[in-house]
């Protein structure tokens, strides 16, 4: 497959939007008790999260004591799902979660923090498996009454002829 | 950011302003496919009836259980000191006022539900889109498609409804209640059988589809009178080859 040019604004991205620090703070107050942990937790993977789009697949990295590296090659996507929960929405976000063929119940990368999403989304799409015009599809018939169709049956015919010849060869090679 | 309701949805003030409150957007964007193929579905009208079925059941469910408390509430307050049954029944009155509130907001809910639903499908893809609060988009196209379900249970049988599951490779655990993102449910169809054979015709000219060996894909045919010649000719050769190798 021919590697396209990924477009400027999708390979410019690098890190996620400050709104997605807002809804991480918000989301952090909604955990109550839990605020100092969770708040910790975020605060480091918001300022660690890092987003590369290639010509082959998207790099994505995260945290400090726990680093975590994902790469996914854009035609290994299985589907695409773009996610928002009111908050989301009132700071102009959404997640995009993206499914590979392996076996865990949740999604294999989440891209948080875009404010393009669609754009990235329209993105991954174009790139993942099928989806491209004729790709997979049916080969290309020629017209039914055309010299080549024509021809072809021909071909088909002696082709034919051949394996009742070749079956017969293979019958008198037998030892009697 | 144009709500629904500028998509010539009929929607009622009320609901307009719900909308433009939960900022919901406007109509998905059809995915890339054929013009000609591109057909979108919405859930069926019973499938109103059977959203409306399941908040009446969840609503009365609740109720007898607050009633039931209430009356147990109220034999203890018989013998309770005066500032006791203040703040019981308080408590009574901030319960019962919750619990109205919440059945008309589900209510509104799962009519806007209802009718925020998009199914759409071309000949490449499909694109699912549902939800209000959480507002949901699916895109998937047939080359990654495993397998197409169609379920029912007995209400919704008895209703005409029935979803339609499209299910990608992957995914363990609970998929089921939305957490995995490997399926994609066509939720209350009322024309579920033809959905399901107007997929699996489509999966058919995707000969490639899912995961696993190819049954025997022909290499693109270059289809010029030249190269069919060509075959013809290639086929003349073995065959004199093949009589030439008689043994008699």
């Amino acid at each position: 497959m021919t590697a396209e040019p990924v477009p400027i604004a999708i390979a410019a991205i690098e890190a996620p939007s400050p709104q997605l620090f807002k809804y991480y703070v918000l989301k952090a107050i909604a955990s109550l008790i839990a605020f100092p942990l969770t708040m910790t937790l975020l605060y480091f993977r918001y300022h660690t999260m890092r987003y590369r789009f290639d010509a082959e697949g998207i790099h994505m990295r995260w945290g400090i004591l726990l680093r975590r590296e994902i790469m996914l090659n854009y035609s290994r996507i299985q589907d695409i799902q773009l996610r928002s929960n009111v908050i989301e929405r009132w700071l102009g976000l959404a997640r995009i979660e993206i499914q590979t063929a392996s076996g865990s119940a949740g999604s294999e990368m989440v891209l948080e923090g875009l404010l393009n999403f669609v754009d990235v989304r329209d993105f991954l799409y174009s790139r993942m498996r099928g989806a491209r015009p004729h790709e997979g599809s049916p080969a290309a018939a020629a017209a039914p009454d055309s010299l080549a169709s024509v021809l072809d049956q021909v071909a088909e015919e002696l082709h034919a002829l051949r394996q009742m010849i070749e079956q017969r060869n293979a019958t008198r090679d037998l030892p009697r | 950011m144009t709500s629904p309701a500028d998509a010539g949805l009929p929607f009622s003030a009320l609901e307009h302003r719900v909308l433009r409150f939960l900022d919901v957007p406007a109509a998905p964007e059809i995915p890339d496919g054929s013009a000609a193929s591109v057909r979108v579905f919405r859930a069926g009208d019973n499938f109103y009836a059977w959203l409306v079925f399941k908040w009446a059941a969840a609503t009365v469910f609740v109720s007898l259980g607050l009633v039931s408390t209430t009356f147990a509430v109220i034999q203890i307050m018989r013998a309770s000191p005066r500032w006791a049954q203040i703040g019981l029944s308080g408590v009574l009155l901030v319960a019962w006022s919750a619990f109205a509130i919440a059945a008309v907001l589900t209510f509104l809910a799962r009519r806007l539900n209802f009718r925020l639903r998009w199914y759409i499908v071309t000949d490449r893809s499909l694109r699912l889109r549902s939800g209000i609060f959480t507002v949901d988009e699916l895109t998937m196209t047939y080359r990654n498609i495993q397998e197409i379900r169609v379920t029912s249970g007995p209400l919704q049988h008895a209703l005409g409804l029935a979803t339609v599951e499209v299910h990608a490779a992957g995914g363990g655990g609970d998929a089921k209640h939305g957490g995995g993102g490997h399926v994609g449910r066509l939720e209350g169809l009322s024309n579920a059988n033809d959905i399901r054979d107007l997929m699996v015709d489509r999966l058919r000219q995707y000969r490639d589809a899912g995961l696993g060996d190819t049954p025997h894909i022909e290499p693109a045919r270059d289809v010029s009178e030249a190269a069919a010649a060509r075959r013809m000719l290639a086929e003349a050769r073995a065959l004199r080859a093949a009589f030439a190798a008689r043994p008699d």
